[in-house]
């Protein structure tokens, strides 16, 4: 349970880190470790470099931004964003997402970006931050550019990124509306999660766009696209009518793994009871903020 | 009784433990220590066409690669049987079988150079599962069987020729196909338990130092005087010349008893003339043992009254490539499916086969488990069936205090109706939100305490400090505080003055082992007659000294009261011996011929259990969560209060494990989450706040004080109390473990 032998760069400049991981041909960015490590113990994965990118600054920083959107370095962990006040406040499902995402010591050292570039279907943060329209931002050595959450992983293990570009930042805009996370796990990591964010218009009670997003279940995050167009338009007061009406159709639809997280057909059925249960709380947020 | 400060009175280990002071096995350095990594099979069944080393050999810090050519000339070894080659030489029977050792200076040396060794396999016929085993025309996972007869333990394994049994028991008392045919209803239900995995922290590791003078073995083993007995033999070495040392052991559970990984390391060491070190990741100590999964059809015969008139099981227990204890374990099932009943009539049968996976092994309350979840869930069933209430069928049917339940076993020891009552009286009215019948109960005797021999050595030194010496091993249950208490109460001296010795055969005396619920019976009879011989000594030497009348002498803290007042140790023996030197060494020991042949009879004890659990189901998911749970069992007397707590308490929640989460699972013998990653525990959240633990103490147990074995009783009725309690709430019954929610919901979803 050692890793085969690597070499370990640790640059301060994100510049001589891209530059580095584009000279070798078998480089992996390290950041926290924890799927990175555990993969090349079991040897699953032996790079000839490692480079660290824990001693670039300004990576794991988290702040706000004037476009009313959050920015969350990268290499923040998800301890450090289920802790910091800018994202309890704007944008509280992600603090509690992060905060019951695998073990305290996971979550003390594994970063959101890391979560996010190793693709592993079973994981959280990538179906929330699909549903809140999340942007990330690429550096590599074509210069940068940015991604939609939902673009980014492409299938199991498998992201837009290009090898030698680093992640630098999520920014996630202020939802405008509700939102709703819920996952369903039976062990450590999540067999179905959901997740729900509604932008109401202006008078409030009125959805004007409905994401619903489930993951984990297949080989990446998925758009319920069936339910958000039932839900564009209508009040929230007749969101989980309108929902249960289209349910059977839209999980029907889903795109779901057999493995020994459960057959497809039961984590069609919970990918329903999650977004059931989403809607509703996400109606009572809005029951609760009207008088 | 002696009044003991808090600090003092804590258990020793636990201090060295919460400062990381401890040393376990992996900590350990032996000058000149070389490092082996082991290389494992990845065929399921295969005759193994070559095996080549060569480029592993010349890698860099390697100074030499064990094969099993190496080591064919030393034979097989075993428990029960002699079915196990040190590493495998012409096949392969399961999928992480050791085929050689790659000894290196280092252990990154040595994992880096084990990828280089190559095999050739051919595939032979898979014999994946019981089921696969029993077939008419299975592929023979061993060709032949060589049984062993009380070695290891009394009587032995009884295989059948031309097989992939090993081991068949048959107990039959009274006539059932007649009760049957009598009956006013006969139920029969069939039901599995799935390979689980001990899950001890510390995976398996040990260090082995071969001499010219002899073979010393650094392992956190259960059972050292099985592993020195298994070792001597396969080397043709003195048991004298063989020394086993136990560091702390950071669990075993059962899966580090009998003998596991020493003679694999004791073989590399003997290779290179060298201490040999192997640190087994907890991925491959998945691969080194686990507790047999079962099949077990069960069938009760009822009269008009609800009383049982016979029952039979059959219990074929997946015993994986190897046998290690299977037989035991197969023979202890049978037993321990009977419950605390009254039964006429029974038929118990149980064999043990051989399948191409991970061998199986003992695990606390060794076939327990698989027997009470059967049977326990089946009362519910029968109850059911007849229209009684599981508390009233039971109640009809509880075997007294003094009754046999089988006319081989010793009378029961214990109340049970006392312990089902205490649980029911501790989980009070049900709470609003579950219902009030989501309540499952569940009840079990087990007869554990194997093998009546035990040793110790009490010193009593001149200044009233007190060394003793035996053989159980500290293996986080707080069994050596335990041996501290009871020589330091024995001699009326303070807990804070005796030191227990680190577990090493060459210090220690003889004992069979740690496991079976044993040590505190009989190995602290073993420890209190010690110190009784030390106190007489001590006393016969005092009443020389001062002449005085020995009756009118006691022990106090670091001295005799006389009638003259105190006199310290120190003066009785300059007195006695003209210097101030000196010690007293008492000698205990219990063998089956003690007490005039009580302790021969089986078992020493009952271990007993009752659980009570409450559930809710979200019956969307399927997903159970325990949310109270009462535990009692009947401990003759608790020695130490926190430690025997955790014990039940750990028993109960390490049940939970195998009720809702955990299955070592094979695909066609190939093992699919064998790795920390993909198997899961419970944790502290799955761990109900309102939880009762009850221990009962009545005085009577043959330990010392009235103490009987605990430890292994708490594991037997979770996962039936659970099952019951969703069978009472939501009439669905799951008949094989675990229960996932995906089962749970698909149950539910039939129902309906
Ligand atoms: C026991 C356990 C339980 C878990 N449970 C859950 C769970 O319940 N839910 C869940 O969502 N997740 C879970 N996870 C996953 C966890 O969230 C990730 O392990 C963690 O977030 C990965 O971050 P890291 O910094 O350690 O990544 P690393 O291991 O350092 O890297 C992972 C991969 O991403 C690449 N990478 C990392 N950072 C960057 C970057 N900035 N730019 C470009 N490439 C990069 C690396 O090259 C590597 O390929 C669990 C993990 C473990 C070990």
């Amino acid at each position: 349970m050692l890793p085969a032998p690597f070499q370990l760069a640790r640059p301060t400049e994100l510049a001589e880190a891209i530059r580095l991981a584009a000279a070798t041909e078998d480089s992996h960015f390290h950041a926290g470790g924890t799927e990175l490590l555990m993969a090349m113990k079991l040897r699953l994965l032996r790079p000839e470099l490692l480079v660290d990118l824990k001693r670039i600054a300004g990576l794991d920083r988290i702040a706000w931004a004037e476009d009313a959107s959050v920015v969350i370095g990268a290499l923040a962990t998800h301890r450090q964003v289920e802790q910091d006040v800018i994202v309890r406040r704007h944008l509280p499902a992600l603090a509690a997402l992060c905060a019951n995402v695998a073990n305290v010591r996971v979550r003390s050292a594994g970063t959101l970006g890391g979560n996010l570039c190793f693709a592993e279907p079973h994981a959280d943060p990538p179906t929330l931050l699909a549903a809140l329209g999340a942007r990330l931002r690429l550096v590599g050595p074509d210069g940068e550019r940015e991604v939609a959450a939902d673009a980014f992983i492409l299938g199991e293990f498998e992201t837009a990124r290009e090898p030698a570009e680093i992640m630098t930042h999520i920014t996630v805009p202020v939802p405008r509306g509700p939102v709703a996370y819920r996952r369903f796990r039976h062990g450590e990591r999540p067999a179905v999660n959901a997740a729900v964010a509604w932008t109401m218009a202006a008078d409030g009670v009125t959805i004007e766009r409905a994401r619903i997003v489930v993951g984990a279940l297949g080989s990446r995050p998925q758009d319920v696209g069936l339910l958000e167009r039932l839900l564009a338009g209508r009040r929230a007061g007749e969101a989980a009518e309108a929902v249960a009406q289209g349910l059977t159709d839209a999980v029907g639809e889903i795109e779901a793994m057999d493995d020994r997280h459960g057959g497809a057909d039961y984590k069609r059925h919970l990918a329903g009871v999650l977004i059931t249960r989403n809607i509703a709380e996400a109606a009572a947020q809005i029951n609760g903020a009207t008088p | 009784m002696i009044r003991f400060d808090s600090l003092s009175e804590a258990r020793p280990d636990s201090i060295d433990k919460v400062t990381g002071r401890a040393v376990y096995a992996t900590d350990l350095d032996i000058p000149g220590m070389l490092h082996g990594h082991v290389v494992r099979s990845t065929a399921v069944h295969a005759r193994i066409r070559a095996l080549d080393v060569g480029a592993a050999r010349a890698a860099p810090g390697v100074v030499d690669v064990l094969c099993g050519a190496d080591v064919a000339s030393l034979g097989c070894w075993g428990l029960v049987l002699k079915d196990r080659p040190i590493l495998a030489l012409d096949k392969v029977r399961y999928v992480g079988e050791p085929i050689a050792v790659v000894i290196a200076d280092s252990a990154e040396a040595a994992e880096n150079a084990a990828e280089l060794v190559e095999v050739d396999y051919a595939a032979l016929p898979r014999v994946p599962d019981s089921k696969a085993a029993l077939a008419p025309g299975a592929a023979l996972v061993h060709e032949s069987h060589s049984p062993l007869e009380d070695f290891y333990f009394r009587g032995g394994a009884r295989p059948i020729d031309g097989t992939n049994v090993f081991h068949r028991f048959l107990s039959e008392v009274g006539d059932v196909a007649a009760a049957e045919a009598a009956a006013a209803h006969v139920h029969e239900d069939h039901f599995s338990f799935p390979p689980v995995f001990h899950y001890a922290l510390e995976p398996h590791t040990a260090i082995a130092d071969f001499r010219e003078d002899g073979l010393t073995i650094w392992s956190g083993a259960q059972s050292p005087a099985g592993v020195q007995k298994v070792v001597s033999r396969l080397f043709g070495l003195p048991l004298a010349k063989v020394r086993i040392v136990v560091p702390y052991v950071g669990g075993g559970f059962g899966g580090k008893a009998s003998v596991k990984i020493e003679p694999l390391v004791a073989a590399a060491s003997w290779k290179v003339r060298r201490p040999v070190r192997i640190a087994q990741s907890l991925s491959d100590s998945m691969l080194t043992c686990r507790r047999l999964g079962a099949r077990i059809t069960i069938r009760t015969a009822v009269d008009r009254e609800g009383l049982i008139l016979a029952k039979s099981a059959d219990i074929v227990l997946d015993g994986g490539a190897y046998a290690d204890t299977g037989s035991a374990v197969a023979t202890k099932a049978a037993n321990r499916i009977i419950g605390p009943y009254v039964i006429p009539n029974l038929r118990l049968e149980a064999r043990a086969v051989y399948t191409n996976t991970v061998p199986g092994a003992a695990f606390r309350s060794i076939g327990g488990p698989q027997a009470v979840w059967a049977a326990e869930c089946h009362m519910d069933n029968v109850a059911a069936a007849i229209g009684l209430s599981p508390v009233e069928f039971r109640l009809r049917n509880l075997a007294a205090r003094g009754q046999r339940i089988r006319p081989d076993l010793r009378p029961l020891d214990m109340d049970m109706g006392e312990l089902m009552g205490l649980v029911r009286q501790a989980m009070g009215a049900a709470s609003a939100a579950t219902g009030p019948d989501a309540r499952g109960l569940a009840l079990a005797a087990s007869d554990p305490g194997i093998v009546a021999i035990g040793n110790a050595l009490v010193r009593l030194k001149i200044d009233g400090s007190v060394l003793v010496a035996m053989a159980s091993v500290e293996i986080g249950q707080g069994v050596h505080a335990t041996m501290a208490r009871i020589a330091a109460e024995t001699l009326n001296q303070p807990f804070g003055s005796v030191t227990v010795l680190p577990t090493d055969t060459g210090t220690a005396p003889f004992d069979w082992g740690t496991g079976a619920s044993r040590s505190t019976v009989i190995v602290g009879a073993s420890v209190e007659a010690a110190a009784l011989d030390a106190a007489t000594q001590m006393l016969d030497l005092a009443a020389e000294a001062l002449a005085q009348d020995r009756t009118a002498l006691a022990l106090v803290p670091g001295g005799i009261a006389t009638p003259q007042g105190f006199r310290s140790f120190h003066e009785v023996f300059h007195l006695a011996y003209g210097v101030d030197s000196g010690e007293v060494i008492g000698r205990g020991a219990l063998n089956p011929r003690s007490r005039g042949g009580a302790l021969r009879e089986a078992p020493l004890f009952w271990e007993t259990a009752a659980g009570m659990a409450e559930i809710d189901v979200d019956e969307d998911t399927g997903a159970i969560r325990l949310r109270r749970y009462a535990s009692a069992a009947d401990v003759g007397r608790v020695i130490n209060r926190v430690s025997a707590e955790g014990q039940d308490e750990g028993a109960s929640v390490q049940g939970l494990g195998h009720t809702l989460f955990e299955a070592l699972e094979f695909e066609d013998g190939q093992p699919v989450n064998a790795s920390p990653v993909d198997y899961n525990i419970p944790t502290l959240d799955d761990v109900p706040d309102d939880f009762h633990t009850i221990l009962v103490e009545h005085h009577d147990g043959p330990g010392p004080g009235g103490a009987k074995g605990m430890g292994e009783g708490a594991i037997l009725p979770i996962a039936p109390a659970i099952a019951n309690a969703l069978f009472a709430r939501y009439g669905v019954r799951v008949n094989d473990l675990p229960l996932t929610p995906e089962k749970v919901w698909r149950a539910l979803r039939a129902r309906s």
